[in-house]
């Protein structure tokens, strides 16, 4: 992929979940931006390039589905996946272009992700 | 007053006349007559001797009349012998005499005590009469509010019945009849306990018969036996009817049929449990699902780690698969209540491998052996989750009935409809269990009916079936119980064609 890396923006109240993802996501190839809240998320995707979000749904203040409704009236573009230990579809996550359960582990994680980004799967397999 | 001489007629007169009383006069045995019949008389004042009819003939002739059996009658005679005895032939009845001279005095005193006793009897018989009404009044009074009370009985829901003092029953409303089937004769005293489960019989008993010795009002729950010979719930009680002093003459009681309203609660009970269930499972999802991604993603950064060696490799790759258990596990069973939001091609294959495999440790434990003839890998369309509900169900119930070993043989191959030619795919489920009783068959598919006792919803057959016919499919089944040589089958069929919508499993339930 060279000079473009795709950007994604990982959005998780949990630390310790959220790099993981985040180190799982660029040993996959991308560049990966963090934020630790819904509130967060909209200020960077707002000042800075984006290519794909990645949010947890079940976070104090600002659910997933409700970061997903926000970030596609301000971006219609820009995709998002929401990724949740909940196995239940929430209500209003149809807004988001994925729902990824947490039980699938990181490869089906990666296999989302670049089906959405339109990228070839061997980017995951690096 | 007789007398053929008009001078002594006058002379009582004069004697009687400060009495105030209303004095007749007559002159003849015969004119005393025509006075008797036309005016009411309290005493007749009579000479014996008498030319024509004498006293002891008019006398006569006045006891043969019904109306004047009670008559007073003072005789006035000089006193002979032969007289005194013929007065004794009186002594019954209102007889006197009186002998000449006539003392005035004693001849007042005992007018006035005939007419005292007279108008005395006419009092009596006024009170008689007017009780004779009131009694009549009330009867009719009665007859009419027992026949209220009749109509009151057989128009009310409940069975009602009542008792003697002692318990036993003398009286039952139509109701009961009609949803015992039985006769009075069948059920009169204490014969009831007929209809009574057997297992309930002694406790219902021995309640009843405190509240008989106690005399606190009864009341109790329990199944009756209806004429079609199923049972039914109903709440009981029983008051007691006291009479004037307090002492109980009767017990009155009803029966209340509950089976509705305790089915609607039990299932209210199953419902909120399955509801439970899902919040549960979704926390649990949670909890379990947000660590272990973290893991699982730690394990796969230090998959090939380069300061890793070949051995710490090699531990790291025991962890990670794991972990994939533990992740498969969490997916398979807490993804139950996950549903697709649009019917999707469906491998039944697939979803019978995968309820095989959330059954295997159920076949391993009762030592189930397992037949699988899977002869297509054709899809259907549909929803993953509430079909692997239903062969769940149905190859839970096959291993569950198999507790001591038996032989599992699922079936998939393609198939038409018997009834109208449609293409579809048929599962078949066959165990070697103990088999559906006869009696339980036709009940089967009906909610909350269950033979698993307080381990069942009763649910699952009900749910199983309501999906399949949303599928436009069907189940059926077919138990052989033999010494021996059981099998139960169940079939079912599900047409190729899409379903239209996902089942509403709380909707099924409500």
């Amino acid at each position: 992929m060279g000079e473009h890396k795709a950007v994604i923006l990982c959005v998780d109240d949990e630390q310790n979940p959220l790099t993981l993802r985040k180190l799982v996501l660029q040993k996959a190839g991308y560049e990966v931006v963090t934020a630790n809240s819904g509130k967060e998320a909209l200020e960077l995707a707002a000042s800075r390039r984006v290519d794909l979000v990645l949010s947890d749904h079940l976070m104090p203040g600002m659910h997933g589905t409700e970061l997903a409704q926000q970030l596609k009236a301000e971006h219609p573009k820009l995709p998002v996946i929401l990724i949740s230990g909940v196995n239940e579809l929430p209500p209003g996550s149809a807004i988001a272009n994925a729902f990824v359960s947490k039980s699938e582990g990181p490869d089906a994680l990666c296999k989302e992700v670049a089906a959405i980004l339109n990228l070839p799967l061997e980017t995951c397999e690096k | 007053m007789v007398d053929d001489q008009p001078g002594k007629l006058l002379s009582y007169e004069a004697i009687l006349g400060p009495l105030h009383e209303n004095l007749l006069k007559a002159n003849s045995g015969r004119e005393a007559l025509e006075y008797l019949l036309k005016a009411d008389i309290a005493v007749v004042l009579m000479d014996v001797s008498m030319p024509d009819i004498d006293g002891f003939q008019l006398a006569d002739m006045i006891r043969e009349h019904p109306r004047f059996q009670k008559t007073a009658i003072i005789f006035i005679s000089a006193v002979h012998l032969s007289d005194v005895d013929r007065l004794k032939a009186y002594e019954r009845g209102a007889v006197d005499y009186i002998s000449v001279p006539v003392i005035p005095e004693l001849l007042r005193a005992k007018v006035t005590v005939f007419a005292e006793l007279y108008r005395k009897t006419q009092q009596l018989e006024g009170l008689n009469r007017e009780l004779e009404r009131r009694v009549a009044e009330r009867t009719e009074e009665l007859r009419e509010s027992e026949s209220q009370f009749r109509s009151l009985a057989n128009s009310i829901p409940q069975l009602a019945w009542m008792t003697h003092p002692d318990g036993s029953i003398f009286w039952y409303n139509q109701r009961w009849y009609d949803y015992t089937g039985s006769t009075f004769e069948d059920v009169k005293g204490w014969a009831w306990k007929t209809l009574h489960h057997p297992d309930c019989l002694e406790e219902v008993i021995r309640k009843f018969q405190h509240c008989l010795a106690t005399g606190e009002a009864w009341e109790d729950t329990f199944p009756l036996r209806g004429k079609d010979g199923n049972y039914r719930w109903f709440l009981s009680r029983a008051l007691p009817i006291h009479d004037v002093n307090g002492k109980i003459v009767r017990w009155f009681g009803t029966n209340t049929d509950i089976t509705d309203r305790k089915l609607a609660e039990e299932a209210l009970i199953k419902s909120e449990r399955l509801a439970a269930m899902g919040r549960l499972a979704g926390i649990i999802a949670h909890e379990i699902n947000n660590p272990l991604e973290a893991i699982s993603n730690a394990f796969y950064l230090l998959r090939d780690h380069p300061s890793l060696d070949e051995e710490a490799r090699y531990y790291s790759k025991l962890a990670e698969e794991e972990l994939a258990r533990v992740a498969h596990i969490t997916k398979q069973t807490l993804s139950f209540y996950r549903e697709s939001q649009r019917a999707i091609p469906i491998s039944l294959a697939e979803v019978l491998d995968n309820v095989i495999e959330l059954q295997s440790r159920s076949l391993h434990v009762n030592s189930v052996a397992l037949e699988k003839r899977f002869q297509t890998q054709g899809k259907i369309q549909g929803y993953p989750g509430e079909l692997k509900q239903v062969f769940l169900n149905i190859i839970g119930n096959a291993v569950q009935a198999m507790p001591n070993g038996g032989r599992l043989r699922i079936g998939l191959r393609e198939s038409t409809a018997r009834k109208n030619g449609r293409r579809g795919m048929r599962v078949t489920v066959c165990d070697t269990g103990v088999g559906i009783r006869r009696e339980h068959a036709k009940r089967l598919f009906e909610p909350f009916f269950s033979t698993k006792e307080a381990k069942g919803t009763g649910l699952g057959l009900w749910i199983s079936r309501g999906i399949i016919q949303k599928y436009e499919g069907s189940i059926r089944f077919r138990s052989i119980v033999l010494a021996g040589k059981n099998t139960t089958c169940f079939s079912v069929f599900i047409p190729t064609t899409a379903a239209t919508q996902p089942t509403e499993i709380a909707a099924l339930v409500a």
